[in-house]
């Protein structure tokens, strides 16, 4: 795969000076160009604020990947527990001094901005547990169960205080990412069914035990939003209807009218993917979902030719980082889950997640930059 | 740590099983986008389409209404509707959930006060109205749904105020609605009629006739009764809204093209009535003024309330048709104020009542030539025959007066002199019975509405014995009341006008109409007038005709007829004049001090045709509590016929017509002793 996606200058084109990662560098490009088209499309010319402070953060994004992917990734290694133990601090401390918006406290604010800790704690995360499970693959626990207590402390900890900004989404996304490295080091097949049992037998308990009515109500309207069309399923149900009028060639940018008519909430956050399928159709939306699809894999790519273990795990957990935001919010659009309120990454409006990613790619792109060494 | 590198190839099945996982993951994602945009994308278009597509009715011009020359008048101007929906769309958001939720949530008080704040009441109770209408549609699901329409005619400022906040636009929308306009006003009040908002009850009968809330809908005259030809056929607009259903000023070019071509709405029909407004004007300047606002000032001059008809005596056509005093048909277009509709409605001279057809009125004198034609039918009756007249005649006890005594009277000379006793002998001694008088007033049309159609006409009272009795009012005397037009026999100014016009035309009855024809707006005639006669025609034989129109010709041109004063130079005029007694029981409290307004006053009359030798036209006046008939009726009447026969009337040139007396430039010789006498 490696020499299929690099070899296009046969081989005698060494990338971008510095060793930075060409595809990773391209994809992104891509992505975030496409996402800044579409936050235009779905702002109709009323928010060119939203769309010139996404291009700020990209920018700012830009500046703190290739800054990364410059470092050896060594230094990130050493610092994996302060990094964590840094990110948990700002995640405690939004719970003492937090912004509170809406009902919900994610906020830091510093100075003129506000940033939201939860984001970047999903990459500190990634570099604590890697870290964690490079040190513990050299160590007898490899491979037990008792070995997957300390990452499972280290997500539950951030996790939990997420849950109660209250941000679920967010907290869930955080066990899935652990879950999706555990996988690649530390999983066994007797510890996975262990695992999925507990899972499952907790979900049920959590139906019959933890579940409001209310929030019962919403899995009913989500089964169902023809029967709430005007009231709960509305959102849902004016997404699928903005995705179903893309059609196969989609309307153009800047056409869809369930975009330019405001039919669909939350358009320019959560909901962006829905106006890039009414505009960009099926292709568009094919086209979309091969690009994020080729990034997964060409990180999976980077993590199997990784030069050690936590390159690897890192490499998988920006993967996970990718794919379970992806999954997730286009999943909502098209019905697969319940609303949850996670950003498509580039897509949705909103400076912490776009850093946090391009972050996460220099991250990534340093590493790869190491696998040469070998 | 990390100082050499690692073989990760053991975990080359976990990279791979993870790959698999990714791949099946977007593909099952990709195979929604499919069964939703490729499967089911037009499904979903169309409802998109749906969604933005919003169909609003268009009023159709409300047919106009012209008199007998083509002179407006019921006419529609350009003006603002306002309309709310008590219960718009709102996007609810959970910014904590990223989760929106669209609901129906009523206004809020704040809301509606911001708006009430823009609007120029008349008074207090206008705006509590106001603000109860809104209150009642933000509490109904159903009608909150929809905008409906809750003030019509804004005024030029309220628009811009409204317009320049747009927070209001989610529930507040202003639509280009037609307002009603009578350029002629009062003075065809009763004609035209006036409008009003429907109501719930009508509403729920005309439901299927494509009425809304919020619609206007004609109350009285020929508005209501000519209602479904005026109204024509609502149109459809089409229109972008966005979301919250607010219409979009600048829509995308791709919803535009969605749009349907809108349907035109198809205007209302052309009334053409067969009043002529001049002369219509002359006999409001007779009274005075038709206009209820002069005729309730205390130092108003003119005669208080009456009625006056002028008809066409072979076709019904009516030419002039007054109520005095009447409201101006515009006011309906505007809120009323509590202190204006109070006063309406407390008047004692009665503005909501067309006093031409919905009031009945003891018929006094005029009664007499329906009393002369119960006698005439009897072989064995002699009208040649002279009766003394000595001023009074006693029956069952009682004195029967008359105002003076006329000596000896034949049938005609009864007739121009107003003579009671000579009918009271009549009815004492000759066979003059109720039930023969109400066969002949019957024949006449008396007793039963005319047939014109509006404002939900009077039938007027014809006594029998029978009925008498059973209302108990059975006196001895009553028979010779009756004689005299008093007693129970009651009438409307339109019947009086038939009963006199069929003895103008020689015998036949018609039935009145005000409506000539009607056209579309695009002059293809729907509907036309033809006269109608009544079917049981009258047993008027012609040298009996002759003998009534003998004395009513001498009313007005015989030195002694109670008329005389009043006769028209270069036309000759028949008439009868009434003067009808008021029970002194009546009067009422709480009037007096009106000046020219005295309830112990008689009701005075004038019946009238011309020209004699041919007759055109009948004009029949009643004055309320005008007194004596031949002056406070018979001017008014004899102004109407000179206007008319002098010029007015289409083919006659160089005929000029003025009252007799203003040559002489002195008062004219009273007849008899006591002008009071003028029964």
């Amino acid at each position: 795969m490696r020499s299929r996606l690099r070899g296009g200058g046969g081989g005698t084109w060494r990338g971008f000076p510095g060793g930075l990662d060409a595809v990773l560098v391209l994809l992104t490009a891509l992505l975030v160009s496409v996402a800044v088209v579409n936050l235009n499309s779905a702002g109709a010319g009323d928010w060119t604020g939203l769309v010139r402070g996404q291009i700020g953060f990209v920018l700012v994004g830009a500046v703190a990947m290739f800054t990364v992917a410059f470092l050896d990734y060594r230094v990130l290694y050493r610092l994996g527990y302060t990094i964590y133990g840094v990110g948990l601090a700002l995640v405690v401390l939004v719970a003492v001094v937090g912004v509170t918006t809406n009902s919900a406290e994610r906020w830091l604010r510093l100075g003129m901005l506000t940033f939201q800790p939860s984001e970047p704690m999903k990459l500190f995360l990634i570099l604590g547990i890697a870290r964690y499970l490079q040190e513990l693959s050299e160590s007898s626990l490899a491979g037990t169960i008792r070995g997957l207590i300390i990452p499972g402390v280290m997500t539950v900890v951030p996790a939990a205080l997420i849950l109660q900004q209250p941000d679920l989404s967010t907290s869930v996304v955080l066990g899935l990412i652990a879950l999706s490295m555990l996988a690649l080091a530390q999983l066994t097949l007797r510890s996975t069914l262990i695992l999925s049992l507990l899972g499952v037998s907790g979900m049920m308990l959590g139906w019959r035990l933890l579940m409001e009515d209310y929030q019962r109500e919403r899995i009913d309207v989500w089964l169902n939003p023809e029967t709430h069309a005007e009231g709960a399923g509305y959102q849902i149900l004016q997404a699928r209807i903005a995705v179903g009028n893309g059609g196969i060639f989609g309307r153009g940018v800047g056409e869809g009218s369930q975009n330019l008519l405001n039919f669909v909430p939350y358009k320019e956050s959560d909901f962006a993917f829905a106006v890039f399928a009414e505009e960009w159709g099926f292709l568009g939306g094919c086209m979309l979902l091969l690009v994020v699809f080729v990034l997964v894999a060409w990180l999976l790519n980077l993590a199997s030719q990784a030069r050690d273990r936590f390159s690897a795990l890192v490499c998988v957990g920006v993967a996970a980082l990718f794919f379970w935001h992806t999954v997730l919010n286009v999943g909502v659009v098209l019905e697969f889950i319940p609303n949850t309120g996670l950003p498509l990454p580039f897509f949705t409006h909103g400076g912490s997640n776009v850093v946090t990613m391009m972050l996460s790619l220099g991250v990534v792109s340093s590493i790869s930059r190491a696998r040469r060494e070998r | 740590m990390l100082s050499r590198p690692e073989d990760l190839r053991p975990l080359k099945l976990r990279f791979q099983l993870m790959l698999v996982v990714t791949m099946v993951v977007f593909l099952v994602l990709g195979g929604r986008l499919f069964q939703l945009q490729v499967l089911e994308g037009d499904q979903y278009a169309s409802r998109a389409e749906r969604n933005f597509l919003q169909s609003i009715d268009v009023e159709a011009p409300r047919g106009r209404i012209f008199d007998s020359k083509g002179r407006p008048l019921a006419v529609n101007r350009p003006a603002y509707t306002l309309m709310v929906t008590g219960r718009p769309r709102v996007l609810v958001e959970d910014e904590a959930a990223k989760s929106a939720e669209l609901r129906r949530i009523a206004v809020t008080d704040a809301q509606v006060d911001e708006l009430a704040a823009l609007i120029d009441f008349q008074d207090e109770t206008d705006e509590l109205k106001f603000v109860s209408r809104i209150e009642e549609l933000r509490d109904d699901e159903e009608s909150g749904r929809y905008a409906v329409a809750i003030r019509s005619n804004l005024s030029d400022r309220e628009y811009a105020r409204i317009k320049t906040r747009e927070q209001l636009a989610s529930w507040v929308d202003i639509r280009k609605r037609a307002r009603r306009f009578y350029p002629e006003g009062a003075l065809t009040a009763f004609i035209t009629g006036y409008m009003r908002e429907i109501s719930r009850e009508e509403l729920e009968r005309r439901g299927q006739a494509g009425y809304r809330v919020g619609d206007r809908i004609g109350k009285t005259g020929l508005e209501r009764q000519w209602e479904n030809y005026l109204r024509g056929r609502t149109g459809m607009a089409n229109r972008v809204v966005n979301a919250l259903g607010i219409p979009v000023v600048n829509p995308p070019a791709m919803a535009s093209a969605a749009l349907a071509d809108p349907v035109e709405p198809i205007p209302g029909q052309d009334i053409h009535v067969s009043i002529d407004v001049e002369l219509q004007r002359v006999a409001a300047e007779a009274f005075g003024s038709v206009l209820y606002d002069e005729v309730s000032q205390t130092e108003y001059g003119g005669r208080r309330a009456g009625g006056l008809v002028a008809m066409e005596v072979d076709t019904g056509r009516i030419l002039a048709m007054v109520s005095v005093p009447s409201i101006d048909p515009n006011e309906w277009e505007q809120p009323i104020t509590r202190a204006k509709f109070g006063d309406w409605t407390a008047s004692p001279f009665k503005p909501f009542i067309d006093k031409t057809i919905q009031e009945n009125y003891f018929p006094g004198s005029t009664y007499k030539v329906v009393s002369a034609l119960s006698m005439l039918v009897d072989s064995s009756y002699d009208p040649d025959e002279i009766i003394e007249c000595g001023r009074y005649v006693e029956y069952g006890g009682r004195k029967f007066r008359d105002t003076h005594a006329c000596g000896p009277v034949g049938l005609e000379d009864a007739i121009i002199q107003s003579c009671n006793v000579y009918f009271y002998r009549l009815a004492m001694e000759r066979g003059l019975t109720l039930s023969k008088m109400e066969a002949t007033a019957r024949s006449f049309g008396l007793g039963e509405p005319t047939g014109l159609g509006i404002n939900s006409e009077a039938s007027g009272t014809v006594p029998t014995e029978a009925s008498e009795i059973r209302q108990g009012s059975f006196q001895q005397g009553v028979r010779l009341n009756s004689a005299i037009g008093q007693g129970n026999v009651k009438v409307t100014v339109l019947q009086l006008s038939v009963l006199y016009a069929t003895i103008a035309n020689g015998g036949s009855v018609v039935t009145p109409s005000l409506v000539d024809r009607i056209e579309t707006r695009d002059g293809k005639l729907v509907f036309e007038n033809e006269p109608r006669l009544r079917e049981a025609s009258p047993p008027l034989e012609s040298f009996d005709r002759e003998r009534i129109h003998r004395g009513l010709v001498g009313v007005v041109n015989d030195p002694k007829g109670t008329a005389y004063s009043e006769r028209l130079n270069g036309v000759t005029v028949a008439g009868k004049t009434g003067t009808a007694q008021v029970g002194r029981d009546r009067r009422r409290v709480g009037e007096q001090g009106i000046v020219g307004w005295d309830t112990t006053q008689d009701h005075a009359w004038f019946a009238a045709y011309a020209p004699a030798e041919d007759p055109e036209i009948v004009v029949v006046a009643l004055v309320a509590h005008g007194g004596a008939g031949a002056d406070a009726a018979a001017p008014i009447v004899m102004r109407v016929i000179g206007d008319y026969l002098g010029g007015r009337r289409a083919g006659s040139v160089n005929r000029t017509v003025s009252p007799a007396r203003r040559d002489a430039g002195v008062p004219p010789p009273l007849p008899g002793a006591d002008r009071k006498g003028a029964r």
